[in-house]
């Protein structure tokens, strides 16, 4: 906790409703960084399917092929691992997209509030990382 | 100052809001009072804390098993769908940490599996049914993990109220005391 500088003052009086902005901006921050990490992950999973779809053209169609489920692997012909791949990746997909739309909804709702709060708190607040 | 700590809004699994102080000299009359309540704003804060910590060990251990399921859930659904078709089921499996071998399962008749229930118990099921199960499980466990998500979330904001709180309670008191000080000064400095 810094101190303030001598003779200024912390004159502004804090409203329950800016208590409620002030909460809903460190709340959505957090649900942010959650929501970072989630797509990271994704995004390196998806990045993974596309190297293996690219690499099982190169196959022959009705040679066996491991796909992995869970901890076990189940020979399946390359063209069922294609049409079960191209699922996973549609899954993947939809979920990164909710991700995203979800982290850009938090971003314009985060400045939003911060214009608010700068507004009326200014050097007294600090919204940054 | 008991009737602030005392409040009846809670989150839907009883966990009570964080009063919150609009103006400090309202409640706090007698400047002696400070470190009692000050003390009792920071035990509270400490509390949510604590909740919150827990909390969120809960939400990584749900993190942890709801891939679980969803594999296991994977892999009955591809035994169905071998068995549908009619053909045995060729896998390389994990028989200990660094050996694979290859097994075939007979998928011609009636197909079952054993689920691993916890507490040193497995039981054995029909894949059908023990599709039904886990896939039940798995929506619990999402559900579950929403709920532990909304707690973290709410206490989350109640630790921002009572930052707020105790950085304006403290500040009150500093200011308080520079008055103190100033007086005692001026009343010094005065000349009879």
């Amino acid at each position: 906790m810094d101190l303030l500088p001598e003779g200024k003052k912390n004159t502004v009086q804090v409203l329950y409703e800016d208590q409620q902005k002030i909460n809903e901006f460190s709340k959505l921050i957090m649900r942010k960084d959650v929501i970072n990490q989630e797509l990271a992950h994704y995004k390196q999973e998806k990045g993974y399917l596309d190297d293996v779809a690219l690499e099982i053209e190169l196959i022959d169609e009705d040679e066996q092929i491991q796909y992995r489920i869970g901890e076990a692997f189940v020979f399946m012909k390359q063209s069922e691992v294609v049409d079960q791949l191209e699922k996973d990746a549609e899954v993947l997909d939809q979920k990164i997209e909710e991700l995203e739309d979800a982290d850009s909804e938090i971003d314009s709702r985060t400045s939003e509030l911060k214009t608010v709060l700068y507004a009326k708190f200014g050097d007294n607040i600090n919204l940054e990382r | 100052m008991e009737a602030l700590f005392n409040s009846t809004k809670t989150n839907p699994r009883g966990i009570p809001e964080a009063p919150f102080v609009e103006r400090v000299e309202d409640f706090l009359k007698d400047p002696n009072d400070f470190d009692l309540c000050f003390n009792k704003f920071q035990e509270r804060l400490s509390k949510y804390k604590f909740m919150q910590e827990s909390k969120l060990v809960t939400v990584r251990q749900l993190k942890q098993k709801i891939p679980d399921i969803e594999n296991t859930l994977n892999m009955c659904r591809a035994l169905e769908k071998k068995k549908e078709i009619g053909s045995n089921m060729e896998t390389n499996y994990q028989l200990n940490e660094t050996l694979y071998t290859k097994a075939e399962i007979d998928t011609s008749e009636d197909l079952k599996v054993g689920l691993w229930l916890g507490a040193d118990v497995m039981l054995e099921y029909p894949v059908d049914e023990a599709i039904t199960l886990l896939e039940s499980k798995l929506s619990d466990a999402k559900q579950n993990l929403e709920v532990n998500q909304e707690d973290v979330e709410f206490l989350r904001e109640n630790i921002t109220t009572m930052e707020v709180n105790c950085a304006r309670l403290y500040n009150w008191d500093v200011e308080k005391r520079q008055q103190l000080k100033h007086a005692q000064q001026g009343t010094e400095n005065l000349k009879i």
